[in-house]
């Protein structure tokens, strides 16, 4: 039974990690309809980012994580300006590989600058795990969760009451009635595009301080999302989170259960697996928006 | 005199080659690779052989990708399946490359078919995704079931025979890889002059208007699936023998990306695209490689620097070519040839 | 890192240069197929320059009996396929008369191709099943092999628990690749024959982020003792989980887990930790670590070295000391190379690793293995043990 609970509970931490970057693919899905392959590689250099100031400019880990959410924004703005927008109106598969394309260079860049060693993180959250009962808990963990959900908790209320939130769901609903009513499409995009950086850059530093170091290895977060997203449904904000709190359950009882069984890989091929089984009966996710076409 | 690119009638609009010049020089081409293995070195041979295999590779995706519009992001996995059915055929059972190759195809297009049937429901996005699940449970495959796939370690796969006749090494294989990626060029460029290769482009271009119009999409699907994962299994089986030892880390998720990489920078449905897109991405890394190798003997430093230089590389051509020639090296290809064609009367 | 690369980028270009007036005839090539980029490139990095100093330092003093060895170094990012693709480059188009490799995997896919092309393979992976010359003629490794580092382990553990009074419970934990389940089936036979209990082995993929549902398992089973067969950044990530968990079993791991950078890298969970060391640490006091001082003074005395820099080192050594036996012979072939690497015979390395033997029917350099612990974030030697040559244990 401790069993059990030892790995829901570690599920629902890499799950939520998993939801915050699950939201920056939504959020960019529902206002542009790109599903953005580059996230994991946005995460890797937000951890890579931070720490990078944190140790030349030496200053305050606080100061650095604040200048790493201002270069995300700088960079999903000027990624959306120069990148994305001239793919306006081209088919879906030239999307998807130029948000490859980006994950490629992403990489490169890290790999170039900070090569593939594992670079120690400064230490953010005490060692010492607390007792939840009799489930030893380390403390980073319940830091990590506490912060997606007021991130996620935020963004519910941006989408709600302000104007850009409202101007957002306003594009994703159709982009020509938007336009119409006077929002500006392209500065849309470009808000989608630093949200989607922020969040992911926060998750990269979330995870470096609880992993204690950052490597190339975090671009992969970004595949392990994709079925989350997909199942929760690309355009539902809640989805993501239901999605990423499932999908690490399931990965992690996977691999409490069936690994052993099966010599190890399970946990990875899982949430695939589960994915495909969803799609059948649902081929939108749980919670998308049944598209319907016509002539 | 005719000054333009005249078509007369719909036997000349249809006709593979557009003139008799370009069948010359087509069969100049072909000699001229045929010669290779005269002047080439070890590597440039083996260069050459994977870019032939990348070609057939790649000409395979097209067809699903840009010919039927079902994005595919499982690849790398088909390749798989090929790869360790020639592992198997020609290692455990002793068969001959003849049959072999051929079997290998067969068999990765039931397995194509298999995971198209998803295409039944799912589209677009959706669709890429069940995709790289399949990559995912192929290569699950491949690491566990070690009494086929050797496991981790790999496989050995044996020289390619046909009784006495062994061809070993790349030399001799190539003899074999290069009249075989020009029939299956040519079967791919003459399947979309017949009733079924149109249907598949009317899939791709709107499906429900393509049913409306009495193309039975589901079959048509699978067909894509299969058609493509057969000369994906084809490059596979290949690969296996030119290789000579196969293991999942053959078969990465990269790859399958390298390969959308190709038939995007190539030309989305056009044949000539997969070509020349496949010789591209192939070369590339390769054009790399011979400049950080001539420079490393100043530079050390350069040996640890090109994994992410071939990754950067790939990454920055992909995305240049999707922001100012999105239609690809074929497009550039025939308006470059077509100002030619009428120079200097161009107007 | 790049720094280091730049300096010996400048000393080796002022040496090839120099060497580049006299006679271009006078060259040794050899291959070198190093992990600089992929998943074990945390210890493939500090092992490659280890080899390209050690390489440096044998050119600037006499070379091979004068002759300079020119060491073509690529890096294959620990994939087997372009393992496979560089060694058809090396062999066929630059005609190397040896190579120096890194991963097991790669040794192993390419052991067939080594034997058929006769090129003697040093490679740094410690596979026994690399020691069987009737299996693998041209196969070499310098230091004992990985199922002689887990026996010795073993032994320590029964030595450590002997006050237990009962069979000390233990786990492995190992990569999902060929270096991963090298020394685990040698492991598992141990164990049955001296009475240890084997409760659990698990698997973990080779960039995994995360171990804790395979530590929750290892909990479950009560393993008091686990073998880590990974490398240090793994290593680390395994630790720590375990110290958030709370677990209290006592870690060990193989050399290429275990070295100075573990305790930099996991800090505190690395404390109390015991690893195989079949090589001793940068800076140790030892005859042969001398000159490895010198040149590091005399070229990047700013950067921090570890025991696999050395390792490096000890491998340029041995199989240098294989060409100029081979050259004096008049025989720089493959074969030749082969037939003067198995006339060492203890040879000295300085203490930098035992001293190393090779004949043609017994490809164990060593089974001295050195056990070290982490006290105080540093390295300390505890046991040495010596593994007996059994005749059932080659190749195994």
């Amino acid at each position: 039974m401790e069993f059990l609970l030892q790995l829901v509970l570690n599920g629902i931490v890499i799950g939520s990690i998993y939801a915050l970057v699950g939201l920056g693919f939504v959020i960019i899905y529902k206002s542009s309809s790109i599903l953005n392959f580059a996230q994991g590689e946005f995460l890797m250099l937000g951890a890579y980012v931070c720490l990078a100031i944190f140790t030349t400019a030496r200053v305050p880990f606080a100061a650095a994580f604040a200048l790493t959410l201002v270069f995300s924004v700088v960079l999903g703005m000027l990624l959306e300006r120069v990148l994305l927008r001239p793919m306006i109106g081209e088919p879906v598969i030239s999307v998807i590989m130029l948000t490859l394309g980006l994950a490629s260079i992403l990489r490169a860049v890290v790999q170039g600058f900070w090569g593939t060693d594992t670079r120690p993180y400064p230490d953010l959250f005490p060692s010492a795990p607390i007792m939840i009962g009799p489930l030893p808990v380390s403390q980073g963990y319940l830091y990590s969760v506490a912060s997606v959900f007021v991130l996620l908790l935020l963004f519910s209320l941006f989408f709600k009451y302000t104007r850009s939130g409202i101007a957002m769901r306003a594009t994703a609903f159709s982009q020509q009635v938007a336009l119409s009513m006077g929002i500006s499409v392209k500065r849309i995009f470009a808000l989608a595009w630093s949200i989607a950086a922020v969040v992911s850059a926060v998750g990269g530093v979330l995870l470096g301080g609880i992993r204690g170091g950052v490597d190339g290895a975090f671009a992969l977060f970004g595949l392990k999302v994709i079925p989350v997203v997909i199942l929760g449904g690309l355009d539902s904000v809640l989805g993501a989170i239901v999605g990423g709190l499932v999908m690490g359950i399931l990965e992690n009882l996977a691999g409490g259960y069936l690994d052993p069984v099966f010599g190890g890989g399970v946990k990875e091929v899982a949430p695939f697996v589960a994915l495909v089984a969803i799609l059948t009966f649902k081929p939108y996710g749980l919670f998308g928006k049944v598209k319907i076409e016509r002539v | 005199m005719r000054c333009g690119d005249f078509r007369e009638s719909y036997a000349e609009d249809m006709a593979i080659f557009e003139s008799p010049v370009s069948r010359w020089l087509l069969a100049l081409l072909l000699a001229a690779l045929a010669a290779v293995p005269l002047v080439a070195t070890a590597y440039g041979l083996d260069v050459l052989l994977r870019v032939l295999i990348a070609v057939i590779a790649a000409t395979g995706l097209n067809i699903l990708t840009g010919f039927t519009g079902q994005i595919s992001l499982g690849n790398a996995a088909f390749l798989a399946v090929g790869a360790y059915s020639t592992a198997f055929l020609a290692g455990r059972l002793g068969l001959p490359f003849p049959v072999v190759i051929p079997l290998a195809g067969i068999v990765t297009a039931l397995a194509g078919m298999v995971f198209g049937v998803p295409s039944l429901r799912l589209k677009g996005l959706y669709l890429a995704v069940a995709t790289l699940a399949a990559h995912f449970v192929v290569e699950f495959t491949a690491v566990h079931w070690e009494s086929v796939t050797g496991g981790v370690n790999g496989i050995s796969v044996p020289a390619a025979k046909l009784g006495p006749l062994e061809l070993d090494g790349d030399r001799p294989l190539y003899f074999l890889v290069l009249p075989l990626t020009a029939l299956l060029l040519l079967f791919a460029k003459n399947l979309f002059r017949t009733k079924v290769g149109k249907a598949f482009v009317a899939i791709r271009d709107h499906d429900i208007s393509a049913e409306v119009m009495g193309v039975n999409v589901f079959r048509h699907k699978l067909l894509s699936f299969g058609v493509s994962s057969f000369y994906v299994g084809v490059a596979g089986s290949l690969l296996a023998y030119q290789a000579r030892i196969i293991s999942p880390e053959n078969f990465p998720i990269t790859l399958a990306i390298d390969q959308l990489g190709m038939i995007i920078i190539g030309g989305l449905g056009s044949i000539l695209g997969s070509v020349l897109g496949a010789v591209f991405i192939t070369a590339l890394p390769e054009l790399l490689r011979l400049a950080t190798g001539a420079l490393s003997d100043t530079f050390p430093g350069l040996v640890g620097l090109f994994a992410p230089l071939k990754t950067g590389l790939f990454g920055l051509a992909i995305v240049l070519f999707l922001v100012f020639e999105p239609d690809g090296m074929a497009a550039r290809w025939h308006t470059i040839r077509n100002y030619w064609k009428l120079y200097p009367f161009s107007y | 890192m790049e720094r280091t690369m730049r300096r010996i980028g400048r000393c080796l270009a002022v040496a090839s240069a120099l060497f580049a007036l006299g006679a271009q005839a006078q060259e040794i090539k050899v291959g070198g197929l190093f992990d600089l980029t992929g998943i074990t490139s945390d210890v493939g990095k500090p092992y490659a320059q280890g080899v390209q100093d050690g390489v440096a330092w044998v050119n600037a003093n006499g070379g091979v009996n004068g002759k300079k060895v020119k060491l073509i170094s690529v890096d294959y990012g620990y994939k087997i396929p372009e393992a496979v693709a560089a060694y058809k480059r090396l062999v066929a188009d630059e005609k190397v008369v040896m190579i120096n490799g890194w991963g097991t995997g790669d040794t192993l896919a390419l052991k067939e191709f080594v034997n058929k092309d006769r090129i003697p393979y040093f490679s740094a992976s410690f596979a026994g099943d690399l020691t069987d010359p009737s299996k693998t003629p041209y196969n070499f490794f310098v230091g004992p092999s990985y199922s002689d580092e887990i026996r010795a382990w073993l032994t320590w553990v029964k030595d450590d628990a002997k006050a237990k009074g009962r069979p000390p419970k233990v786990a492995f934990i190992y990569f999902d690749n060929a270096y991963g389940k090298a020394p685990i089936e040698a492991g598992r036979r141990f164990c049955k024959e001296s009475g240890i209990e084997l409760v659990d082995e698990e698997i973990v993929p080779g960039n995994f982020q995360d171990a804790t549902s395979q530590l929750l398992n290892m909990k479950a089973k009560g393993a008091e003792y686990a073998y880590i067969n990974i490398t240090t950044t793994g290593v680390s990530l395994v630790l720590k989980g375990a110290k958030a968990l709370g677990l209290s079993t006592k870690f060990g791991s193989n050399p290429y887990g275990f070295s100075e950078s573990l305790p930099a890298v996991a800090r505190e969970a690395a404390e109390g930790v015991t690893g195989v060391m079949p090589h001793v640490p940068f800076g140790e006091n030892v005859p042969g670590m001398a000159r490895v001082l010198e040149f590091h003074k005399a070229n990047h005395p700013n950067d921090t070295h570890d025991a696999l820099y050395v390792r490096g080192w000890a491998y340029a050594l041995t199989w240098t000391e294989a060409l100029k036996r081979a050259d004096k012979a008049g025989k720089l072939t493959g074969e030749g190379v082969k037939a003067a690497a198995e006339t060492l015979e203890n040879f000295d390395l300085g203490g930098l690793t035992s001293p190393v033997t090779y004949t043609p029917k017994d490809h164990r350099p060593s089974t001295k293995t050195p056990i070290y612990q982490v006290k105080g974030g540093k390295l300390v030697k505890i046991a040495e043990y010596d593994m007996p040559r059994k005749p059932e244990w080659l190749g195994l």
